[in-house]
């Protein structure tokens, strides 16, 4: 997957401080041509500030940042690189058009800074709008845009002079979900066929996990997990990183090894399950995603007895409300059941035991 | 006393008797000035009223600019000792009602001396060593309403005035300067308290009547003309005399027993940068030109020989005879000390 | 970067990625780049010089006994113990206080309840409203003090009215009470314009749950409105005592006649104590005067610090919708602001139009058979007076432009800057805050006569324009920060990351988007250069004359008639100052 001659953006332990708080706890990763590296977190977890960082807008106290090899912040030489002179582009969460610009003129400016003439410019301007189905639309000003379009002008901007690395600051947050979920398609079809490096902030895990081939999660400041969307996803590393992705049912209780692995147990319920890390025996919580669980109506082999308390119906699918001892969980399945006994099958590699501390 | 006073004045009158000859300015001076070609005026005097002076000026020596600064009496003597202590002297004629100040500005050193081609013209008293000329002979007196006061009603003599702000029907309604705040005023008061015997019975009748205390003439004007106050004394005569021919409401009284006046003073500042210029406007000011040109916007001429408006005979006459204008001499400075004057304000104030 | 290595190899909980040995306590900052420090220092710099000199001058004048310039003039204390110990000091010290606190107790009230009314209900003619209620603030003081001597002055045409009514005049106007009331009501704009920019933006929800529990409207304002914008209304309270502090024409005018002083005008009864002026005494009492102003000063500065952050909580979106005032509402809040527009522009306005048409007045006159246009003549007979009004036109259009542009580098140097050198700004800003602008005229003519590069350019209007925009300084910077801090940062920083240096950024981004804010404050700081008075009192000479200096220096022969011309002129400019400002689309609030 790595390939160096493809690496345009490192990021080497980044530290910043914000009066006595210490935002950024040392972020490290790298980011390749032709495709997107998510930054993925809370509100507060520092995700936006690493973005400003690598855009040069924030000076962190501490770390290294590379962009196309050239050297951008060292800290340890005192040495930084103004933003204009990083060679990136930047789409902001408001989209950030200057409201005195035409389209045209707001996306030209950065070939204009570049010393384009007009023509040149005019034409490639033309072309970008083309290729995101804005091309009669340059005449406007951004008042006279709908959010949707006002985003895709704002991704042009930062896009028509090929800046080596392409930071988007939560580019989706302002549309409606019908918009969202095609805006996460083109922006990673954008990206992919352009073969530009994308860094992307998001607080949406599923923004993330469509639109990128790589995940950073942040929590507090510090990079808790990174990894393959699908990666991240399957092989949570932490119970945060558990919980924060996908749609989960969590228990706690106490953690023992068993024979052929472990188990979690509370006073009237015990299910089997794997340690995840270094976790050992104890006070512990278990994550299991909600479509890992099967509902049948008939016992075999492994299956749990359950009581089903209720059914939701969900459009696609069915949420069942099920109890076992004073556990409670959620689970889909296809039809209506009637309320009473019902047999769940949880995978034992569906269970991720954690310590409870985490 | 009064007797005394009347014979003071009518000497002072019969000093200059008849005009001797003017020495007209010669064709080099003329050249100079006018090759220097502009003349700079720092002066108390408003615009409105030195325009005149200005123009004339102007139609005898044309090609020679005026800037005329109106700044008030301190903004002149600021402007002259400030500008000599930076060695930017940028006035070349100090023209002014403070006499008092223009005397120290000559007496510390910041005036030039010039023996004025027009001496031989003026009075004795009107300069103090060859260096401040007397340009006016404005006499202090009455301004009244004419709405509220017959003319038999308005004072005729100090004791008069006295028992008139001593009236409690009065109470509120009379208005003088105040030596607070006017430089003028104060100049005027102690003038009184040097030429009279009785200055502290009229400042304590007019301090225990809730006399009304202004710094400008022009403010006690208006008070009057509106009837706010009946009557205001120690006023400038030549202004009251301007206001009350415009002004139906407005007339105009002088003491019979004792009528002080006050001078526009002129003076060529030490190091002017137009010197000859200085002299050719100073000289003018006190030409028959000049002169008449003053006394046609009222400001009484300082010569006998002046037909518009009024000179020195006719103002005396006007005010009954008894004309004594304040003299240009070494008196001027003994208020001029701190000590003096915080110790006569401080009589003024104790006298409310 | 492999799939084993992002599962197992990362710390757990809020560890750090990669685990460093730096030490817990923040690291030295790094340096900004390209924030273009050069230009704001210079900047900064070269303002600090400009503000600073007239200050220091003054500070240096009062540790000396006589002026700075004289030889013999010896430094100590002698000029603070003559103030300190004279009880005139303290006459006027007390009337000082009680002019300021009076003044803020009438118009801090009275221009919040306009504010609400004009912001937060539907009361009616608002567009009308919102610019009439300015005017009283466009207004020169010292023709405002005018105009009221000759409307409700012992014999104003309005007292003659009461006179024939009930007999006598039922109000003394040349009293403390009476200058309080006409400052406390003249500077009820300055108020409103800051209350009313705070309560535009609260979202109405707040308001609507308290009437719909039955609060009557006035309890709304009381209640629920007003302490939302407590820290605007603390923040324009300290502003106007301030204001008061500096006050000059009002008590020069009315207060003369009675022989009320105050510290402004304690000074000028300085000079004629002493028979020449006493420039140290003066400069005791300006840098005293600097020194009562600094912890307000100081203490407006927090507020402002935490008034933004409280903006910044609660003026996020919101909806406003205008309070229902209901008939009676409308007839009772439309009298009361009638009836203080009449008493603070119709009075005043009315009188000096009055005075400047006829040529008597007062008792047992009728002004209608004395109508004459004679005093307009004046103005155009005489070559200083029409000058004074070319002068005056120049200076505020020209030289409000040229002020507005100064103000714009002035406030693009410290815009979003976390240099040390922009918070020396925010200081240095308020200073001429504290100084009359009388002596600020002064310091600048001394400057002018005493720093040999200056000396050429006295006699000219440039001495004159420095020292207006030292004088307009705070007031017009403070225009322009609000408008540039209306940008919003994302606009600027989005420049830099498309390429553009700073510079560059805000010559492309943020000056064309402050545009029609920057006309506006060209429209303001006009009318701040033409209703000033002070200024130039000292600094004018032959050819750069102005109009509310002419007035000052007329009122002390007392051409009073010139005066009442003048002053109508002046209100005429005004008036067309005001009218292109609002042609021009400019805000007047905000």
């Amino acid at each position: 997957m790595t390939d160096a001659s493809k690496t345009e953006l490192v990021v080497e332990d980044v530290h910043k401080y914000l009066g006595g708080l210490h935002i950024l706890q040392g972020a490290s990763f790298t980011a390749e041509r032709g495709s997107i590296v998510s930054l993925l977190g809370a509100s507060g977890s520092g995700k936006t500030t690493l973005l400003r960082c690598i855009a040069g807008l924030e000076q962190p106290e501490v770390g290294r940042i590379r962009i196309g090899g050239k050297v951008m912040l060292d800290c340890d030489q005192r040495l930084t690189i103004a933003p204009e002179r990083r060679n990136i582009g930047l789409v902001f969460q408001s989209y950030a058009l200057w409201p005195h610009r035409s389209v045209m003129e707001n996306v030209a400016y950065g070939l204009k800074l570049r010393g384009i003439d007009k023509i040149t410019a005019a034409r490639r301007v033309q072309e970008t709008l083309e290729r995101i189905g804005l091309g009669h639309l340059a005449d406007r000003y951004p008042d006279q845009l709908s959010g949707g379009q006002q985003q895709r002008v704002a991704i042009c901007r930062a896009l028509v002079y090929q800046p080596r690395v392409l930071l988007m600051d939560e580019p989706l947050s302002n549309l409606d979900a019908k918009l969202r979920e095609e805006a996460r398609y083109w922006i990673r079809k954008l990206v992919l066929d352009l073969e530009i490096c994308g860094v992307l902030v998001t607080h949406d895990q599923s923004e993330a996990l469509a639109a990128s081939d790589n995940i950073l999660l942040l929590r507090n400041g510090a990079i808790v997990q990174q990894g393959a969307p699908q990666d991240i996803y399957a092989r949570p590393a932490s119970f945060y990183a558990a919980d924060f992705l996908g749609a989960n049912n969590v228990a706690s209780g106490r953690i023992e090894r068993t024979a052929d692995g472990a188990s979690i147990r509370g006073p009237n319920w015990a299910l089997d399950g794997v340690l995840v890390g270094d976790t050992g025996e104890g006070e512990g919580k278990a994550v299991i995603r909600v479509e890992k669980i099967g509902i049948h109506g008939a016992p075999a082999e492994g299956r749990i007895a359950m009581q089903l308390d209720a059914c939701l119906y969900l459009g696609d699918r069915w949420e069942y409300r099920l109890s076992y001892g004073d556990l409670q969980a959620k689970a889909f399945g296809p039809k209506a059941l009637p309320s009473g006994p019902v047999w769940a099958e949880i995978p034992r590699d569906g269970v991720w035991l954690f310590p409870a501390a985490a | 006393m009064q007797q005394t006073l009347k014979n003071l004045g009518l000497a002072a009158l019969l000093a200059l008797g008849t005009a001797s000859p003017t020495l007209a300015a010669t064709a080099e001076q003329i050249a100079a000035a006018k090759a220097e070609g502009a003349v700079s005026i720092y002066t108390a005097t408003d615009i409105a009223q030195g325009q005149a002076l200005v123009d004339a000026f102007k139609a005898k020596y044309p090609g020679i600019t005026i800037n005329y600064n109106d700044v008030g009496t301190n903004g002149a003597y600021n402007r002259v000792i400030s500008e000599a202590a930076a060695g930017q002297v940028g006035g070349d004629i100090v023209w002014t009602s403070a006499m008092d100040l223009t005397v120290k500005l000559a007496a510390d050193g910041y005036l030039a001396t010039y023996v004025s081609t027009e001496k031989p013209s003026l009075p004795a008293w009107s300069d103090y060593k060859n260096m401040v000329y007397a340009t006016s002979v404005e006499p202090i007196g009455i301004l009244y309403n004419k709405n509220a006061l017959k003319p038999d009603q308005v004072p005729k003599t100090r004791a008069d005035l006295i028992a008139f702000v001593a009236n409690p029907a009065m109470a509120g309604k009379v208005a003088s300067f105040d030596p607070e705040k006017s430089g003028v005023g104060f100049m005027i008061d102690v003038n009184d308290l040097q030429q009279t015997d009785n200055f502290w019975d009229l400042a304590k009748a007019f301090r225990a009547g809730g006399g009304k205390t202004y710094s400008a003439s022009g403010a006690m004007k208006e008070t009057v003309m509106s009837g706010e106050n009946v009557l205001a004394f120690n006023i400038i005569g030549s202004y009251a005399l301007a206001w009350a021919k415009e002004n139906d409401s407005l007339g105009v009284a002088f003491g019979t027993d004792y009528t002080a006046a006050l001078s526009r003073v002129a003076a060529i500042i030490k190091g002017a940068p137009h010197p000859e210029a200085a002299k050719l406007f100073l000289d003018f000011m006190l030409s028959k030109d000049g002169q008449t040109a003053l006394a046609s916007v009222g400001l009484p001429s300082v010569r006998t020989d002046v037909d518009s408006g009024y000179n020195l005979t006719t103002i005396s006459a006007v005010v009954g005879g008894n004309l004594k204008p304040i003299a240009l001499d070494d008196s001027l400075l003994e208020y001029m000390e701190p000590a003096k004057r915080v110790k006569f304000l401080k009589m003024w104030a104790d006298s409310k | 970067m492999s799939a084993q290595e992002t599962h197992s190899g990362v710390a757990r909980g809020g560890g750090t990625a990669v685990v460093s040995g730096r030490p817990s306590s923040p690291p030295r900052p790094m340096p900004r780049p390209g924030e273009a420090l050069a230009f704001r220092r210079s900047v900064i710099g070269l303002l600090a010089l400009a503000v600073l000199a007239p200050i220091g001058l003054i500070l240096y004048q009062s540790f000396l006994d006589g002026p700075f310039f004289i030889a013999k003039s010896r430094p100590g204390f002698s000029a603070y113990l003559y103030v300190l110990t004279d009880p005139m000091f303290y006459e006027a010290l007390t009337n000082t206080v009680i002019m300021a606190v009076g003044m803020v107790a009438i118009a801090v009230p009275l221009g919040t309840a306009l504010a609400f009314l004009l912001t937060r209900t539907d009361v009616k003619f608002r567009g009308l409203l919102e610019v009439v209620v300015l005017v009283p603030m466009f207004i020169s003081a010292i023709v405002l003090a005018f105009g009221y001597t000759v409307s409700i002055g012992p014999s104003g045409f309005v007292s003659m009215l009461a006179r024939s009514v009930f007999g006598f005049v039922p109000w003394n106007l040349y009293t403390l009470g009476g200058i309080v009331l006409v400052t406390g009501l003249s500077h009820v704009p300055h108020v409103y314009l800051y209350v009313s920019a705070a309560m535009r933006n609260l979202p109405s929800d707040l308001e609507e749950a308290a009437r719909s529990i039955g609060a009557p409207l006035w309890r709304v304002g009381l209640d629920v409105t007003a302490p939302m914008v407590l820290p605007a209304l603390i923040f324009v309270a300290v502003l106007n005592l301030m204001i008061g502090f500096e006050m000059f024409g009002v008590p020069l005018v009315l207060g003369d006649p009675s022989g009320i002083t105050v510290l402004t005008t304690y000074v000028y009864k300085l000079t004629t104590l002493f028979g020449v002026p006493t420039y140290q005494l003066m400069a005791v009492v300006v840098v005293l005067l600097v020194l009562l102003t600094l912890p307000l000063v100081w203490f407006q500065r927090r507020l402002l610090r935490n008034s933004r952050r409280y903006a910044a909580l609660g003026g996020k979106g919101g909806r406003t919708t205008a309070m229902r005032l209901g008939t009676r509402g409308q007839v009772i809040a439309l009298s009361a602001i009638g009836l203080w527009l009449f008493f603070s522009v119709a009075l005043p306005i009315g009188g000096i139009v009055l005075r400047a048409f006829v040529d008597a007045w007062g008792q047992g006159v009728n002004p209608f058979a004395h109508l004459t246009l004679k005093h307009f003549a004046n103005l155009l007979e005489v070559p200083r007076l029409y000058h004074g009004i070319l002068n005056t036109i120049l200076i505020a259009v020209v030289g409000g432009a040229v002020a507005v542009g100064i103000y714009l580098l002035v406030g693009l140097a410290g815009h979003r800057s976390k240099d040390r050198a922009s918070t020396l700004l925010d200081y240095i800003v308020l200073l001429p805050r504290a100084m009359p602008n009388l002596v600020t005229g002064l310091a600048f003519f001394w400057l002018f006569l005493f720093v040999p590069f200056l000396v050429p350019f006295r006699p000219t209007l440039v001495s004159l324009f420095t020292a207006y925009l030292i004088m307009g300084l705070a007031y017009g910077l403070r225009l322009l920060q609000g408008t540039l801090i209306q940008v919003s940062p994302e606009l600027e920083e989005a420049a830099r990351t498309t390429g553009a240096t700073v510079t560059r950024a805000w010559r492309d981004v943020v000056i064309p988007i402050i545009r029609p804010g920057l006309v506006g404050a060209w429209a303001l700081i006009m009318i701040v250069f033409l209703r000033d008075y002070a200024t130039g009192v000292y600094l004018m000479s032959a050819g750069t004359e102005v109009i509310g200096s002419l007035i000052v220096s007329l009122l002390q022969s007392g051409a009073m008639d010139i005066i009442a011309a003048l002053a109508f002129v002046s209100i005429l400019l005004t008036g067309a100052g005001l009218g292109l400002a609002l042609r021009l689309g400019a805000k007047l609030h905000d």
